[in-house]
């Protein structure tokens, strides 16, 4: 790593992403006063034997980069060249990494829903994959957790539990089942066991005791929970951080050369992404949902009134795990989203074969129609653990008066309310490289169910890990950039919350603006698609029947403005939550007109 | 023109191959540079540290856990056996002492004076490295295991079940092209690897296992077979620690499908050897696919080495499609367009013109085929 | 006995008034059977004599044969007194007597009443046996009306069903084939939605603040002994406090303010922690007992909460004046509080000064709730299906009373009457003519009010038109 350039010399930045199976590369050049992305390339990543060396696929991709920019980024001894000239290298090179499976870690805490919670968050919101939580209160028996803690090779272990001044037993009770199943690390045997503490301050010495022997390398930062009303998630994810850099990176193959070619620290990629949709959320004051979907897992980020969260599923993706998600989901489940009939025998052994060969890419429609059905499934039950896991903090003490009588409300619900979402952004392969947006744009609000008004985007290349990391070296370019390249905005849905009554009207609705003036209703069950293009917004003023809620509350008027995108305005009169008819041959027919409604694919596609 | 990487499986018939032989934890190899090791010698071993057993005193003689310590009859190192007093407490006056006996048999490890707890482990559990592969010892890890290198036909399969075992090779089947029924497999085949042609069926699995093969090989497999042989529906491709009695190798996916006849023939001429076999995939980062390992007569001649450059996608390359709607059909690169074309699904992607044996040619994203390599 | 009585009445009455002629006897005399019993009443209505009476005996005569033939209704003890009656029916019951050969004068009256009545509810018959009556008006001179006789004797019989509670047997029936419904329905595996008790689910919550905090749970089973229901719905909730609390390894401490409740506890406690697989982490000192003195049990309690600061505090039984001693109490030492009790009066401190308070009918149905076994599950859905009808009878009886009232409208009087006083009350299946008129004397008393209220008003107007008047002039 070399110190970071003047801003204002930097002219070329190259970004490259390392993904498990493939490494994406960006350049970003000034241009006319400006930052812009201006080309891309694509390589398999090359962790894996027999290369062995990730730097292998970094050059592969920055290789068609500069055959496309007609720039040499290479030189002679395969190294990246730096600082640019005008016809030669870059300024700088960053990078993140979610090869070899990204960061996986252990978390322990003491009480599941508490301290175990919190650890977890701030693993995830670090960019790790978490294996496992161990806690006091994980139905386990202590041999069965010692021997869970044997079985998994996490990268680093975070423990945490109790509050400052709390209890210490617990505490090191886990410990007490950490140092004897002397967990093996993934990479290298001689590689000491990271493990950072962030529990209870005053149990920091008998923990340090406990970990003096057995080869172990105890870090001990601030308590996660520091009192059980506040988290305090920040120390604990920089540390998890600096270690990912310094024992883990270093240990993967090709990471030693990779970490000396950039400018700015290697990220976990969900880490990146995670910053770059919080930094949005925060300028712009809104709430936003991001769904990576990748072959093994699915992530799923939301700032909720700047609330961070970020959840890995970790079996739910669409080639390594897309057996799991059928299986999850059940065939049933997934073929209601498909609108003719497939064989179930033939279905299943497609589908175990995309499992074992996971690059391969649907040729034909109907190949593609069902894949595009796994994937809703998929966010479907990606973004129900994300609800599930996205909550206000448990285990904190009420102030209630005589009014509250009946409604005592319980701690731990869900801060995931789809009617404040403003911003739905979607990325990785079967959404982003959906032949057509309207197809992106259905399997979102398919799956996520948004209610109210809210806006539709997809990261055009996935290039918010990039922009993450660019965020922390160079905010300005990362800004404009994302502005203008990132997000592809594909329009606004318009979707009423409740239940309307089929064929009767869901809400009435005029449209005002420089290119589209219309007026009309929607009907229970009906969707719809009005033309609204990329940059121009209007005004709509929906009148929703009684019952139905579109943000103001039931049965009443909204007037708001909706800006357009690649397919445009979709006016959703289906009713939330989406019911599907539960008879085959109905839902076909109920598929298809949907289908039809936001025309998902080109009319030929429809075939049955 | 940029080089397109396209991985495939490995089908050879003769390559030098590595097996690196590794403990999980340091230990002691059994074996020196230079020694000739068969598949079933014992090449390293050590112990892997018992089981744990946390006991809480303080709960169980009602001391605050500060005291434990100090009412313990064995010290922390000191071995116990089954049903030995492990700590007494001091009672009352010398009176109403409480006995704790320890449960289990093992060494004290630990007594806690903060939690209370003592922490006994059960007896090492050993482990043994075997040689897996015929072959010549070339390097010692030290205390770690060795790298045993022979001269082999080597086949990688798409997707297995079930860990290392080895066993001589006996070809079941007529052609590449028949489905392997459990008719033909006879009570002789017990600890043979048994190689069929096309699709395995959940019957000649359970035949295979009933005559106590060591392993089954076959092109394809239904999954619905897979699910009612395994009891389970596999959700994600990582195998190799089932404990099923035998070892299954897939070569070309699910469904009905037949093997390349280029592994059949190879597994053919080697019938009556000893191979290796090894069912554990991992299809995820760090990818390992099953393989099937036939070590060769020593001194039979260098591996030969390809015709190719290894992963390279060139016009007249045999090649593999994996995807519907040819799915499993084999054929020569007959055109590289450079140019994206629109498939029939919507989406552009690079593709390659594929010419069938029949002489059709059909247009195939560069994604859905691989490189059968050798 | 009753004989003697009824001639004492008599001649009560004879002495008060003095001197007249005799009386006209009563007319229309019905005897009937009275519905919806065992056999054992008759009612008997006529109507008074002509000229008042001071009095009416009444006589019975247990009789075999249906109809009085030819002998007239009216019948002078005089005329027929020298008669001889025999027993001549064998097979009727002891004394009945042929109907031909009916007479009353032999007989002492089975009952006198005063003259202002007009019925009399015989209760000493047998059921199955026919009777005839006679009833006699007694002036206040003590002189006597010729006998008044019923036209048909009536024959009291056992109702199996007792029409005047069918609504009742309705209701029961529906509520229990619902809450069998709903057993099977919960027995099938089918998910039984029940209402999230936010104090249960705080439990977890509660203990879990207790283990990370590094503090005890306290657990007040409330001050009464273990007779008391609540104390039992109280233990209840422990065994699952008690399991979390295990689960989680967390101190549980419970003083109690009777030692049978600490006895039932221990067992308690013991049994969860067993069945939470962690049997050694139990510890029976932790389950005391402090005092039966109420205030005494809530100073130590309270001195306990003090010195240790419990994270979590239970309070689950009966209390009394202690519950906003003990909740104030855990309020000012930061603990998560759960209550539940059905003390009416102490609910709204546990609310204010509770995190989470179960409020009695939550109390008991915890025990569903908490075991999720099927049957305390489909029949707490039940029970709540019959609150269901109830709360709707309250307000369809409320809103149709109201309407009622408001429109006069004679319908409407009678759906309400029929809400109140048959499903609610004892009027049967039907609408009966004494509901009706009811109705009718209601609406013509809201007549007679507002006609009287308007003439009022007409006088005030008329008196205030008059008094302006005279200030003009």
């Amino acid at each position: 790593m070399t110190t970071a350039l003047d801003p204002e010399k930097i002219k070329v930045i190259l970004a490259t992403d390392c993904g498990s199976t493939t490494t994406k590369a960006i350049l970003i050049q000034y241009v006319d006063g400006e930052y812009r992305q201006t080309h891309r390339g694509e390589a398999p990543t090359t962790v894996e034997k027999p290369f062995a060396d990730v730097t292998m696929g970094v050059v592969n991709s920055v290789t068609e980069i500069g055959e496309l920019a007609n720039r040499r980024f290479i030189d002679d001894d395969g190294k990246i060249i730096s600082p640019a000239t005008e016809t030669e290298g870059c300024d700088i090179y960053i990078s993140t990494s979610s090869a070899g499976g990204g960061l996986q870690m252990m978390v322990a805490g003491v009480v599941r829903e508490m301290t175990g919670d919190s650890a977890k968050r701030a693993a995830l919101g670090a960019g790790a994959i978490v294996m496992d939580v161990i806690a006091s209160n994980d139905d386990r028996r202590p041999h069965e957790q010692i021997q869970r803690i044997r079985d998994l090779r996490p990268d680093m272990i975070l423990i945490s539990g109790g509050i400052d001044g709390g209890t210490t037993t617990h505490v090191i009770q886990i410990c007490e089942l950490v140092a004897p199943a002397k967990p093996q690390p993934r990479f290298g045997s001689d590689y000491e066991m990271p493990i950072i503490y962030a529990g209870n301050k005053e149990a920091r010495d008998s923990v340090t005791d406990v970990f003096r022997e057995g080869g172990f390398d105890l870090q001990i930062c601030e308590n996660l929970r520091p009192v059980l009303e506040m988290e305090n998630l920040g120390p604990a994810r920089d540390k998890i951080h600096d270690i990912f850099l310094e024992h883990v990176m270093a240990q993967a193959p090709g990471y030693d050369k990779l970490m000396t070619w950039t400018d700015a620290p290697i990220m976990p990629t969900p880490g990146a992404v995670g910053d770059i949709l919080q930094t949005v959320a925060r300028i712009q004051g809104i709430n936003v949902v991001g769904v990576d979907i990748g072959g093994a897992t699915t992530d799923v980020f939301s700032v909720f009134d700047e609330t961070f969260n970020r959840t890995v599923s970790a079996n739910l993706g669409m080639s390594y795990s897309i057996s799991n998600v059928c299986a999850e989901a059940t065939m049933p489940n997934v073929l209601r989203w498909v609108p003719f009939d497939m064989d179930e025998r033939q279905l299943r052994n497609h589908v175990k074969n995309k499992m074992i060969r996971p690059t391969t890419i649907p040729q034909t429609k109907e190949a593609l129609m069902f894949e595009q059905a796994v994937a809703r499934e998929a966010l479907r039950l990606a973004y129900i653990q994300h609800k599930e896991f996205a909550t206000t903090l448990k285990g904190v003490q009420k102030q209630r008066t005589v009014g509250d009588t009946f409604s005592q409300e319980s701690t731990g619900d869900t801060i995931v309310n789809n009617m404040k979402l403003d911003l739905l952004v979607a990325s990785g392969g079967v959404l982003s490289h959906a032949p057509r947006m309207h197809q992106t744009a259905m399997l979102l609000i398919d799956a996520f169910e948004p209610e109210g008004v809210t806006r539709l985007a997809k990261d055009s290349i996935f290039m918010m890990p990039h922009l993450g990391v660019l965020s922390a070296v160079h905010p300005q370019a990362a800004t404009q950039v994302f502005d203008r390249d990132c997000l592809i905005y594909l329009g606004t849905c318009v979707a009423g919350k409740g239940l309307p009554k089929p064929g009767k009207t869901c809400f009435k609705y005029t449209v005002k603006g420089d290119t589209l003036n219309e007026s009309g209703e929607i009907r229970g069950g009906d969707i719809t698609m009005l033309p609204l293009e990329p940059g121009q917004t209007a005004t709509i003023e929906c009148d929703p029947a009684r019952g139905i809620d579109l943000g103001a509350g039931p049965g009443k008027r909204i007037t708001k403005d909706v800006q357009g995108g690649t397919v445009g305005l979709i006016l959703d009169g289906r009713g939330r939550p989406l019911a599907l008819p539960e008879d085959r041959a109905t839902c076909q027919a109920t598929i298809g007109k949907w289908i039809e409604g936001v025309q998902m694919y080109e009319e030929e596609a429809v075939a049955v | 023109m940029a080089k397109a990487y396209t991985p495939g499986l490995l089908v050879t018939s003769n390559t030098r191959h590595r097996s690196r032989r590794q403990l999980p934890i340091k230990g002691e190899v059994k074996v020196s540079v230079g020694d000739q090791v068969q598949a079933e010698d014992v090449v390293a071993e050590t112990a892997l540290p018992g089981d744990v057993h946390p006991i809480n005193l303080a709960n169980q003689m009602s001391l605050p856990p500060a005291d434990v310590p100090e009412c313990m009859l064995k010290k922390e190192g000191d071995p116990i056996a089954h049903d030995e007093p492990l700590a007494r407490s001091k009672g009352l006056f010398g009176l109403f002492k409480t006995t704790v006996n320890c449960q289990h048999e093992g060494t004290v490890e630990t007594v806690s004076p903060v939690t209370g707890q003592v922490i006994v482990r059960g007896k090492p559990i050993p482990v043994d490295v075997h040689g897996y592969m015929a072959g010549k010892v070339v390097e010692v890890l030290q205390e770690e295991g060795c790298i045993i290198e022979a001269e082999v036909a080597f086949i990688q399969g798409i997707f297995g079940i079930g860990g290392e075992t080895h066993g001589k090779i006996r070809v079941a089947v007529g052609s590449h092209e028949q489905p392997l029924a459990p008719d033909d497999i006879t009570d002789d085949m017990s600890g043979c690897v048994v190689v069929g042609g096309g699709r395995m069926s959940v019957a000649s699995i359970q035949r295979a296992k009933a005559v106590g093969a060591a392993a089954i090989v076959s092109g394809g497999i239904d999954d619905e077979d897979l699910k009612n042989f395994l009891g389970y529906d596999l959700g994600v491709a990582i195998t190799g620690r089932e404990r099923v009695g035998l070892t299954i190798i897939v070569t070309e996916g699910f469904g009905e499908i037949a093997m390349a006849q280029r592994t059949f023939e190879l597994l053919k001429t080697h019938e009556g050897r000893e191979a290796s076999v090894n069912g554990a995939t991992q299809i995820r980062a760090g990818v390992m696919r099953p393989e099937i390992i036939i070590p060769l007569e020593s001194g039979s001649g260098e591996a030969a080495g390809g015709a190719h450059e290894e992963g390279l996608l060139e016009i007249g390359r045999a090649i593999r499609v994996i995807r519907d709607p040819w799915f499993g059909m084999i054929g020569e690169v007959s055109g590289l367009p450079s140019e994206p074309h629109v498939l029939d699904s919507g989406s552009k992607a690079r593709v390659l013109e594929v010419r069938f044996p029949h002489g059709e040619t059909a247009i195939v994203p560069r994604a859905n085929v691989e490189l059968i390599e050798g | 006995m009753t004989r003697f009585l009824a001639v004492l009445m008599a001649m009560f009455f004879a002495v008060t008034v003095a001197y007249a002629a005799a009386p006209a006897p009563p007319t229309d005399v019905v005897a009937t059977d009275e519905p919806n019993d065992v056999g054992n009443q008759v009612q008997l209505t006529w109507k008074g004599s002509a000229g008042g009476a001071a009095g009416y005996m009444i006589f019975r005569k247990a009789v075999v044969g249906d109809q009085l033939s030819g002998a007239s209704q009216l019948e002078s003890v005089g005329e027929t007194a020298t008669g001889v009656t025999e027993p001549v029916n064998p097979e009727g019951p002891d004394g009945a007597v042929r109907i031909e050969d009916l007479s009353f004068a032999d007989d002492e009256p089975i009952a006198a009443v005063s003259g202002g009545e007009t019925s009399y509810l015989d209760e000493t018959v047998e059921a199955g046996t026919s009777y005839m009556y006679a009833v006699q008006a007694v002036s206040a001179t003590n002189e006597v009306s010729p006998l008044a006789i019923t036209e048909k004797p009536v024959t009291p019989t056992w109702d199996w069903i007792n029409e005047s509670k069918l609504w009742f047997l309705f209701i029961m029936l529906t509520i229990s084939l619902v809450v069998i419904l709903f057993v099977m329905i919960a027995k099938s595996g089918r998910p039984v939605k029940v209402r999230k008790i936010a104090g249960l689910e705080a439990v977890n919550e509660a203990v879990g603040r207790a283990t990370e905090m590094g503090r005890s749970c306290l657990f007040v089973p409330g001050i009464l002994d273990i007779n008391d229901i609540q104390t039992v719905a109280g233990l209840t909730v422990l065994s699952n406090v008690a399991k979390t609390a295990a689960k989680y390894d967390a101190k549980l401490e419970v003083p109690t303010a009777r030692s049978l409740v600490m006895t039932a506890a221990r067992e308690t406690v013991q049994g969860s922690f067993l069945s939470a697989g962690r049997p050694d982490a139990y510890n029976e000192d932790d389950i005391y007992y402090l005092t039966d003195e109420q205030f005494g049990y809530t100073a130590g309690v309270q001195g306990k909460m003090v010195r240790d600061k419990p994270a979590a505090c239970f309070y689950m039984g009966a209390f009394y004046a202690e519950s906003l001693i003990l909740a104030e109490t855990g309020n000012a030492i930061g603990a998560i509080q759960v209550a539940g009790t059905a003390m009416p009066s102490q609910l709204p401190f546990f609310v204010a000064a509770c995190d989470y308070t179960l409020i009695g009918e939550e109390f008991f149905a915890a025990s569903a709730y908490l075991s999720g076994d099927p049957e305390q599950l489909g029949s707490l859905k039940g029970q709540d299906m019959g609150k269901v009808i109830a709360a709707l009878l309250i307000v369809l009886g409320c809103l149709f009373s109201t309407l009622f009232v408001l429109t006069q409208s004679e319908k409407l009087g009678e759906i309400s009457a029929y809400i109140s006083e048959n499903i609610l009350g004892e009027e049967g299946l039907e609408l009966n003519d004494s509901q009706r008129e009811n109705i009718q004397a209601q609406m013509d008393q809201t007549k007679a009010v507002e006609a009287r209220n308007k003439s009022m008003a007409e006088l005030r107007q008329s008196i205030l038109d008059r008094a302006a008047g005279a200030d003009g002039t």
